[in-house]
């Protein structure tokens, strides 16, 4: 065990650490805070698995876009809505119990597969070699990303435009 | 050297259950909406663990993909959430029921 | 020259059906129009029949177009023309006689608010029936011959206005449907064993090898249809009342067309039905009670339509009486003959009632009928020709069924065929003793002028055609036996019963004197003799109660046996299964509606579940 290998338990610690923190949070502000440094450390463990093109994205586009538009969603909206059960018991016991469930059998699963317990090799692929592979191979994936992401852009539009009448005052 | 993969496969499942838990138990619209990009986030890292690990950058491209369809779900996501707050005024998923 | 007579087949049958489209679909606002393409179209089919007629006169054999309709394992159907010597002998009369009633509806029908409509239905009329008689399968004549039902229905009904007159439609249609049950499960009994619907297979070896029981059941049933179409006993009470139609469509169905088809499809499977004697046995007793029951009827209406109705009864049942006796060629001249004198009367009957409004005869007399020249010497010579006085065409097609009548073992059937042509002689001159020599008169009506207009000559026209038919046709009777004798095998030196004829022409003429006797002398008090015994009139006048008969048996077997079946079947059975159904569904969304919890954070849940529960089959499969 490196003192490189070691850095990726911290990181891991911290991302799990501030997703647990994340999801319990009762202020959603909070919530989408503790998210960011979250994927902060998603972008880090990107990097150190020799990602550095994905690590940028990650942090422009989850901590960045992403993120932001969820603080403005809360932001906009009323923040704390008022008697809202934090975790009611209908709801977390059975999801606590499928988690743990699922933990177990994910851990069982991971042990259990041939070639998972060698030591990864250090490789980097840098943003030059990842953006030539992505367009040569997945050009047309990408076209239809694209599309994708234009028509996201007309349904937000197009659900965010207010239905009032000229003169009716109805909001909706 | 570093790490073996099974290590950043657990990490990938521990993001994902903590995602699928939050999506199942908190009762807020949003909250639900966080917990579905904390799933994909952990399947982001499983998939560059895995590019590591076969030193293929296919892996990689899947992620490229998956922060595009994460941010298109997000933004139409967050903009249904916003218009069914107008009409409800609430974010709990128990008051939308108008259809029963 | 085979493709010019198809072309003209063609030609003859398909072009009133184009009339009839045309009309349907673009000059139903154009009266003038209409009648145009109508009996222009008609005209054609005129021409190309009578064409076709005078180039196969001395065809060896039959002419024959077809195409295999429909061909199985055992099953052979075909389309097409089958232009024998029968079948060109009924398309020209169907088409004379519908160019003559076209013409003559253009005075009679003039100024109708429906003159379009009934041009594009007396095109489809013409269509049906001059495509059924040269039919080459037995399908064919069925589909045909439900089309000529349909257009019969909407002509009868054609005063729709008039509530009688839908009535009597329905029931017209109503009726023939009842026969043609009988008719189309007969043609499955053919289909069934013999294999083929063909005429010529069926009058030819395809026949001959079903059992004799199957035989005798499909010829009875398709005798059914017969008796349908051709108003016999007991299904004969539609066509009086079909009467209330426009008196020319009553001139084509009754002389050419509807009830022709009924004899037309005897006579088409003439060699067929006389495989099975049985049955030929049942068809004499058949014809010979309507015979003489509707000859009993037209003795006491006034209604002159009806009197002619009757006699079409009466006269048809002497065709079937000839063609079940073995007489095919007495049957079908006598079909021809009464085809041109029955439109004659009726045509006649048309022009009085047109002018004079009435259907009343007494009242046709009072009201000065004999001022119409034409039509008085037409229908007295109709008349003539109908009792069978030479040397109109009705004394020789008369004279033939008494000869076929008189071959027969049984004296019976002869008797009855005298009995027959007495009643015939004494209820026609009746009509034309009251008519014309009328006990009181309204003098200034009976010094009226006669009407010299367009439509009156339209009208006239074709009665003097029809009349001078009538006079000369009876003397084609030798051509038209060799003419016949081409399909099927006709004793051209039957013995002849001299006396049988002398005796059928002084019993009609016994008719005539009774009539004068009761009618037609100076101070006869215009009474007869059935009317002086009360039960014997209302027998005849009520039509020997068949309706009631009817009425009796629809109310008990339909209204009480199978409505009220229905009835129950319907509140019980369908209703409580609906009902059920209804509830069922009411109780199962609310079930259901239990299971919807509103969370979408459950079904995710579910989701999840589901996902474990893989994840774990995959893992223990691999290990």
């Amino acid at each position: 065990m490196t003192s490189y290998g070691l850095l990726f338990y911290v990181l891991a610690a911290v991302t799990v650490a501030a997703t647990a923190v994340a999801i319990t949070r009762r202020n959603m502000v909070h919530a989408v805070v503790y998210l960011i440094v979250s994927f902060f450390g998603t972008a880090m463990i990107f990097y150190y698995f020799g990602a550095p093109l994905l690590a940028a994205l990650e942090v422009i586009i989850y901590a960045g876009a992403i993120m932001v538009l969820f603080l403005f969603v809360v932001m906009m909206v009323k923040v704390d809505v008022p008697g809202e059960v934090m975790l009611p018991a209908r709801q977390w016991i059975p999801a606590a119990v499928f988690g743990l469930i699922y933990l177990v059998v994910a851990f069982l699963m991971i042990f259990e597969t041939r070639g998972t317990e060698a030591p990864l090799n250090l490789f980097s692929a840098s943003p030059r070699d990842f953006a030539l592979y992505v367009l040569q191979n997945h050009w047309f994936s990408i076209e239809v990303i694209s599309l994708l992401l234009l028509l996201a852009l007309i349904g937000a539009l197009q659900l965010g435009k207010s239905r009032a009448r000229p003169g009716t005052g109805d909001e909706i | 050297m570093i790490v073996p993969l099974s290590h950043a496969l657990i990490l990938a499942a521990i993001l994902f259950g903590l995602g699928v838990f939050c999506a199942v138990a908190r009762r807020n619209l949003i909250m639900i909406v966080l917990g579905i990009e904390i799933m994909l986030n952990s399947a982001s890292i499983a998939f560059v663990a895995a590019a590591l690990r076969w030193q293929n950058l296919e892996g990689q491209t899947f992620v490229l993909f998956i922060l595009a369809v994460a941010a298109t779900e997000v933004s139409v996501g967050l903009a249904i959430i916003v218009y069914a707050f107008k009409r409800t005024g609430s974010f709990d998923p128990g008051n939308y029921s108008m259809l029963k | 020259m085979a493709y010019a007579t198809l072309a003209a087949l063609i030609l003859a049958t398909f072009l009133p059906f184009a009339a009839f489209l045309l009309i349907m679909i673009f000059t139903r606002t154009k009266p003038a129009l209409s009648a145009r393409l109508s009996v222009g179209a008609i005209a054609v089919s005129f021409v190309c029949s009578v064409l076709l007629l005078t180039q196969n006169w001395t065809a060896p054999g039959p002419v024959e177009y077809s195409t295999q309709f429909l061909a199985s394992s055992g099953l052979n159907i075909q389309f097409g023309f089958l232009a024998d010597q029968l079948g060109l002998l009924m398309l020209t009369i169907v088409a004379t006689i519908s160019l003559l009633v076209q013409i003559y509806s253009l005075g009679y029908m003039a100024g109708d608010p429906g003159f379009s409509r009934y041009y594009a239905f007396m095109s489809l009329f013409a269509w049906a029936m001059l495509s059924l008689s040269v039919s080459r399968s037995l399908l064919q004549i069925y589909i045909f011959w439900e089309l000529v039902g349909l257009s019969s229905y909407l002509l009868i009904g054609f005063w729709y206005e008039k509530f009688s007159a839908s009535q009597a439609g329905k029931k017209a249609f109503v009726m023939t449907r009842a026969g043609d049950v009988a008719f189309f499960l007969g043609l499955f009994v053919v289909l069934l064993n013999a294999g083929n619907l063909g005429v010529l297979e069926l009058n030819g070896p395809a026949a001959r090898g079903m059992p004799h029981e199957i035989l005798t059941l499909s010829a009875l049933l398709i005798f059914g249809g017969i008796v349908g179409k051709s108003a016999q006993f007991p299904l004969m009470t539609w066509l009086p009342d079909a009467m209330e139609g426009p008196t020319p469509v009553s001139a084509l169905l009754h002389s050419a067309t509807m009830v022709a088809a009924g004899v037309f499809l005897f006579a088409r499977l003439f060699p067929f039905f006389s495989l099975s004697p049985r049955a030929m046995g049942i068809f004499l007793a058949i014809g010979t009670i309507s015979m003489l029951l509707a000859s009993t009827m037209a003795m006491v209406s006034r209604d002159i339509k009806r009197v002619w109705a009757y006699s079409t009864i009466s006269q048809l049942g002497f065709m079937i009486m000839a063609l079940a006796a073995g007489g095919y060629f007495a049957g079908v001249f006598h079909l021809t003959t009464h085809a041109g004198f029955k439109a004659l009367l009726f045509l006649c009957s048309g022009v009085f009632i047109h002018h004079l409004e009435t259907n009343d005869i007494y009242d046709l007399g009072r009201l000065g009928s004999r001022r119409f020249k034409i039509p008085t010497i037409s229908i007295v010579i109709a008349a003539a020709a109908l009792s069978g006085i030479p040397p109109l065409s009705g004394y020789f097609s008369k004279e033939s069924i008494i000869t076929a009548l008189a071959g027969l073992s049984n004296p019976l059937w002869l008797l009855a065929g005298f009995v027959g042509v007495f009643l015939t002689a004494y209820y026609s001159f009746r009509v034309m003793f009251v008519m014309f020599f009328p006990k009181e008169i309204e003098p200034e009506k009976v010094h009226a002028q006669e009407p010299y207009d367009a439509g009156y000559r339209a009208m006239a026209g074709p009665l003097i055609v029809l009349a001078a038919a009538t006079v000369l046709l009876g003397f084609f009777e030798a051509p038209l036996k060799n003419f016949l004798a081409g399909i099927i095998v006709i004793d051209l030196q039957a013995p002849e019963h001299d006396w049988s004829h002398i005796a059928a022409l002084v019993l009609a003429l016994c008719g005539i004197a009774l009539a004068w006797f009761e009618f037609g002398r100076r101070g006869a008090e215009q009474v007869g003799f059935i009317d002086k015994i009360p039960p014997l009139y209302h027998l005849f006048a009520e039509r020997w109660y068949l309706d009631h008969a009817y009425r009796l048996f629809v109310d008990l077997v339909i209204d009480r046996g199978i409505s009220w079946l229905l009835w129950q079947n319907d509140n019980k059975v369908i209703d409580g299964t609906i009902d059920e159904l209804a509830g069922g569904t009411v109780e199962g969304g609310r079930i259901s509606a239990f299971l919807q919890t509103v969370m979408i954070q459950y079904r995710l849940l579910a989701i999840f579940a589901v996902l474990v529960f893989l994840a774990f089959y995959f893992f223990f499969q691999k290990i």
